[in-house]
């Protein structure tokens, strides 16, 4: 049977604490002998997801909560986002880069949902009217340094 | 001028060195107030900068946009490799490229 342990963070919603999560995954993914370069992509990857949930998921009430739960395997690291808010309808992992167009509209945001997807090996969303939960995982085959 | 980004100027070229590690949301408005600060040339320097996230992409992009609409050149400096790979992968690097250092030297 394999060995699993568990990591639980939770922040009011407050993008300070961002920080919190972002260094306990910092820590995580040294612990588990990823690259430099694989632990960026787990730091920006949760950020952004942190972000999405306190922004869009909680409204940014400061009093409902962001649970981060980082559960570590044999196999894989996985991550799961919630928040407390009404759900979503879907989220949009679609590529977005910067366009001449956007530049001219204003339109400067959007990028954290692509840059989650790019940056690990698998994510996926589930909501309800209770919350939202964005699954994260990455691998830990030929992931090491 | 905040602590977040401190300025250099010489000639028409501005060096914006930003001084916080995280470009973030948190540290956003205070990076964005200095696009009033910018220079027909203006760079950004990176060197103390560790983590960028989509919301500091979104500050940065500011600075493209003060650019396009005066006419300005804008410049990253000391960007690390892995911000490098993530300002390819949104295309940041089409409107505001890499700049060595070194070749300051010829404005100074």
């Amino acid at each position: 049977m394999q060995r699993m342990e568990r990591v639980e963070v939770n922040i009011p919603s407050n993008p300070i604490f961002e920080r919190v999560v972002r260094a306990s995954a910092a820590e995580i993914g040294e612990t588990l002998g990823f690259s430099g370069d694989r632990i960026e992509d787990l730091k920006l990857a949760v950020s952004e997801a942190v972000n999405n949930a306190i922004e869009h998921g909680n409204k940014s009430e400061a009093h409902k909560l962001v649970e981060v739960v980082f559960a570590l395997d044999q196999e894989k690291l996985e991550v799961r986002i919630s928040d407390q808010g009404a759900g979503i309808e879907r989220l949009d992992f679609s590529r977005r880069i910067v366009e001449e167009q956007n530049l001219e509209e204003g339109m400067l945001r959007g990028f954290g949902t692509y840059l989650i997807s790019a940056l690990v090996d698998d994510c996926e969303v589930s909501s309800s009217q209770t919350g939202t939960v964005l699954t994260l995982r990455l691998y830990r085959k030929g992931q090491t340094q | 001028m905040s602590d977040v980004i401190r300025r250099e100027e010489f000639g028409d070229v501005a060096v914006l060195h930003i001084g916080t590690p995280s470009v973030d949301g948190v540290s956003a408005a205070a990076i964005e107030a200095a696009c009033a600060e910018m220079r027909p040339i203006t760079v950004l320097d990176f060197s103390n900068v560790s983590f960028i996230n989509s919301s500091g992409i979104s500050s940065l992009l500011k600075f493209v946009v003060t650019a396009r609409k005066a006419g300005y050149k804008l410049f990253a400096m000391n960007v690390s490799p892995h911000h490098q790979k993530i300002f390819k992968m949104v295309e940041m690097s089409r409107f505001m490229p890499t700049i060595e250092e070194r070749d300051l030297a010829t404005y100074r």
